[in-house]
C-alpha cells in the first residue's frame, strides 16, 4: 500500500470498518428509513418551492446576495470541517515518529479533502440546479454551475486556511498540531465538559456528590432566579398567565438539559452492580428533576397568582415540562457521553415535530414517541449487554 | 553531515528538557549512544520514560536542548533524523481500521523500503503473527499490538531502534526472539537499541547500559562493565536500582 493516498485510505478503512462492525438489520434500516426520509424531505422540498415558486423567481435579494452567501458559508464550513478531519489523519499517533515532512502531511490532507469535497460540490450544484429547475428559473444548469464555483471556492479557501495552520510537531508548541492556535479546546467538547462533576455523583451519595458552591453555580442561580422573577412580574403585571406559564416550561426544560448528565451509565462499576437500567435512569434523573421543579415553581404560582380562572395553563405546563424532561432524558441516556449531541437532537426532533404537527396535526406526536422508545430500548440494550 | 560527529555516534542528546504545555517533565538529560549500545532506560510510572522518548522521536516539542539521531537534527532535519530510527508505537495508537499487512505496508511505503525488508529473517514468522496478519488490528490483542508495532519498528532495519515497554505485552515465544533479533542487531556494530522496561532483572542479561529516571531526571547511569558485575548474582542489580530510587527519594 502506497502512503500516497494515506488519509484518504485511513477515512475510507475507518468508514467501511465502522459499516462492517454494524449488524446487517440495522444497516438495512438506517439505509431504508433514511433513504425514505430523505425523499420524504425531498419531496416536501420541491411542493413547497412549487407553492413559493413566483415568488422565489421575483427575490432578487435572494439571488444576488442570499444564495452565493449560503453557498459560500456552507462550502467555508464544510472545507474547515474537512480539513481539518483529514489533518488529524494525516498526523495521527503511529505517524508522528515516521519522517514525513510537514509538507507531505499537508499534500496527502489536501488530496483527501480534494477527493471528498467535490462529491459535496456537486451534491450542492445537484441542489442549486434541481430547485431552479422546480421554480422554473431560467438557466438552471448556470445556477448549478455557479453553486459549484461558490461552493468550491469557500471550501477552498477555508481548507487551504486550515491546511496552512497545522505545524510540525517539533516546532509546535502543542502535542495536538491540528488543534487551534492558542491551545484552544474545541469549545463543544468544552460545553460537555463543563459540567459540575458532583451532578453525576450525588445520586449515589458519594462524598465526590456534595454540592459544592462555585461562581459559576451562584452566576447560574442568580440568572435563572432573575429570569423566574421577571417574568413571574410581567404576568403579575398584565394579569396573563401566558408568560410566566411559558417561562417556566422553557426555564424548567433548560435547567434539566443544563443539569442531566447520564455518563455513568456507561461505566462498568456501574453496569456490573446489582442496579437494573430502569433504577439507574430513574436515579440519575432525580436531581435535574428537582432542579427543574425548583425553577418551574415560582413561575408557576406567579402565572396562578396573575389569572387565577386560568389555572389550566400552569398545570398543562408543568405536565409538558414533565414530559419532555422524561423524553430528553431518555436522548441523553441514548447519547451518554456527548450531552451536546444529546441535546441538539432532542431540539432537532422537537422542532421537527412541531413543524410537522403545523401541516399533519398531533398524529405526528406518536412519531416522536415512537423515536423515544426506540433510543429507550437502545439504551437499556446498550447498558445491559455492552 | 557535521565532521565532527562520532560516526559511531548514533544518538547525541545534550540538555534535553521537554514535558507538556510549558511544563517540564524530564530536564537537563545528556544521553550519548553509540552502535553496538543496547540501553535500557528504568524509572518509576511517572518518572519521564516516555515523555523522553517521545521528545528524542520528535512527537513533542523539546523546551530546550538538542537531539540529533545518525547526525541529523531533529528540529533543522526532522523527516531525516526521524529516518535513523525505528520506534514501536504505543499499542493503543495503531490504526485499528488497518489490517497488520496493510499497516506495515504503509510503514514500508513512507521508509522507502519493501514490506519485509527485515533484519534477521521474516520477523512476522519469528514472531507468530502469520495467521493475525490479514487481520484488522482493532481484532488484535494487546501482545498481538505490540508484536506488529516491533515488527514495524524494525523494517528497514533502521541504525536505533525504540522499544517503549514494547517487550511487557509479548509472550514468552515472542519476548525471547525479539531479545534475539535486539542482541543480532547490536552485535553486528551497526545498531542501537533503547528499552524502556519495568522488567528490571531483565536488563543486566539484555543490555550492555542502563540509565534510572526518577523526576524527571538522570539519577543514575551503568556501563557495560558495571551491570555484568551486578548481571552475576541474582537480584543484585535490583537491589542497586531500588537503592538509587531510595536516595532520591530521601533527597526529595
Amino acid at each position: 500500500m502506497r502512503h500516497d493516498r494515506l488519509v484518504l485510505t485511513l477515512i475510507w478503512r475507518e468508514l467501511s470498518a465502522g459499516l462492517r462492525s454494524m449488524r446487517r438489520r440495522d444497516l438495512v434500516w438506517i439505509v431504508a428509513g433514511g433513504g425514505a426520509l430523505l425523499a420524504y424531505a425531498i419531496a416536501d422540498i420541491v411542493v413547497a418551492l412549487h407553492a413559493v415558486s413566483a415568488t422565489l423567481r421575483q427575490a432578487q435579494a435572494l439571488w444576488a446576495v442570499g444564495l452565493p452567501g449560503v453557498l459560500l458559508c456552507l462550502g467555508g464550513f464544510a472545507g474547515s470541517a474537512i480539513a481539518r478531519l483529514c489533518l488529524s489523519r494525516a498526523f495521527a499517533p503511529f505517524l508522528k515518529a515516521l519522517p514525513l515532512s510537514l509538507m507531505e502531511r499537508r499534500r496527502m490532507a489536501a488530496v483527501a479533502a480534494c477527493a471528498l469535497g467535490v462529491p459535496l460540490a456537486f451534491i450542492a450544484a445537484a441542489a442549486v440546479g434541481l430547485g431552479c429547475f422546480v421554480i422554473a428559473k431560467p438557466l438552471a444548469p448556470a445556477w448549478g454551475l455557479g453553486a459549484v464555483m461558490l461552493f468550491g471556492a469557500g471550501f477552498g479557501a477555508a481548507a487551504v486556511l486550515r491546511l496552512r495552520s497545522a505545524r510540525d510537531l517539533v516546532l509546535s508548541d502543542s502535542a495536538d498540531p491540528v488543534s487551534d492556535p492558542g491551545g484552544r479546546k474545541p469549545w463543544l467538547g468544552a460545553f460537555d465538559r463543563s459540567t459540575p462533576a458532583w451532578l453525576s455523583s450525588w445520586a449515589w451519595g458519594l462524598p465526590a456528590g456534595r454540592v459544592r458552591l462555585s461562581w459559576r453555580l451562584a452566576g447560574a442561580a442568580i440568572l435563572f432566579g432573575l429570569a423566574a422573577i421577571v417574568a413571574g412580574s410581567i404576568s403579575l403585571a398584565r394579569h396573563d398567565a401566558v408568560p410566566a406559564a411559558m417561562a417556566g416550561l422553557t426555564g424548567g426544560l433548560l435547567v434539566f438539559m443544563l443539569s442531566a448528565r447520564f455518563h455513568p451509565l456507561g461505566s462498568p462499576v456501574l453496569r456490573t452492580a446489582p442496579l437494573g437500567f430502569v433504577r439507574a435512569w430513574l436515579r440519575l434523573a432525580r436531581l435535574p428533576l428537582q432542579l427543574s421543579l425548583a425553577f418551574f415553581l415560582l413561575p408557576a404560582g406567579a402565572a396562578l397568582a396573575a389569572e387565577p380562572s386560568a389555572w389550566a395553563m400552569p398545570l398543562a405546563s408543568g405536565f409538558w415540562l414533565l414530559a419532555l424532561n422524561g423524553a430528553y432524558a431518555v436522548f441523553a441516556a441514548y447519547f451518554m457521553t456527548a450531552p451536546f449531541v444529546a441535546a441538539l437532537s432532542f431540539l432537532s426532533a422537537i422542532a421537527y415535530a412541531s413543524y410537522e404537527t403545523l401541516e399533519y396535526g398531533r398524529t405526528v406526536l406518536i412519531g416522536f414517541a415512537a423515536l423515544v422508545l426506540f433510543l429507550w430500548h437502545q439504551a437499556q440494550r446498550r447498558y445491559r449487554h455492552g | 553531515m557535521d565532521s565532527s560527529i562520532d560516526p559511531a555516534e548514533i544518538l547525541a542528546v545534550r540538555g534535553l528538557s521537554a514535558g507538556y504545555a510549558g511544563r517540564a517533565v524530564v530536564s537537563g538529560i545528556d544521553l550519548s549512544l553509540d552502535r553496538g549500545d543496547i540501553l535500557g532506560l528504568l524509572g518509576a510510572n511517572g518518572s519521564g520514560k516516555s515523555t523522553l522518548l517521545r521528545a528524542m522521536t520528535g512527537q513533542i516539542r523539546p523546551l530546550g536542548g538538542t537531539v540529533a539521531i545518525d547526525g541529523a537534527d531533529l528540529v533543522r532535519a526532522p523527516e531525516r533524523a526521524k529516518s535513523g530510527f525505528g520506534l514501536a508505537v504505543d499499542p493503543f495508537d495503531l490504526p485499528a481500521a488497518l489490517s497488520g499487512r496493510q499497516y506495515l505496508q504503509l510503514v514500508a511505503s513512507i521508509r522507502g523500503c519493501a514490506e519485509d525488508d527485515w533484519p534477521g529473517g521474516d520477523v512476522i514468522e519469528r514472531l507468530g503473527l502469520k495467521r493475525w496478519i490479514e487481520r484488522p488490528i482493532a481484532e488484535y490483542s494487546l501482545g498481538t499490538r505490540a508484536k506488529i508495532a516491533i515488527a514495524a519498528a524494525l523494517l528497514g532495519a533502521p541504525p536505533l531502534l525504540i522499544l517503549d515497554e514494547s517487550l511487557n505485552g509479548l509472550d514468552p515465544l515472542a519476548a525471547f526472539e525479539v531479545k534475539r533479533i535486539i542482541l543480532a542487531l547490536a552485535s553486528n556494530g551497526r545498531h542501537a537499541v533503547i528499552i524502556s522496561t519495568h522488567v528490571v532483572e531483565a536488563v543486566p542479561g539484555l543490555c550492555n547500559r542502563a540509565i534510572l529516571l526518577a523526576d524527571g531526571r538522570m539519577a543514575r547511569a551503568w556501563h557495560a562493565r558495571q551491570l555484568a558485575e551486578a548481571g552475576k548474582m541474582p537480584g543484585v542489580f535490583e537491589a542497586e536500582v531500588m537503592q538509587a530510587l531510595a536516595v532520591q527519594a530521601a533527597d526529595g
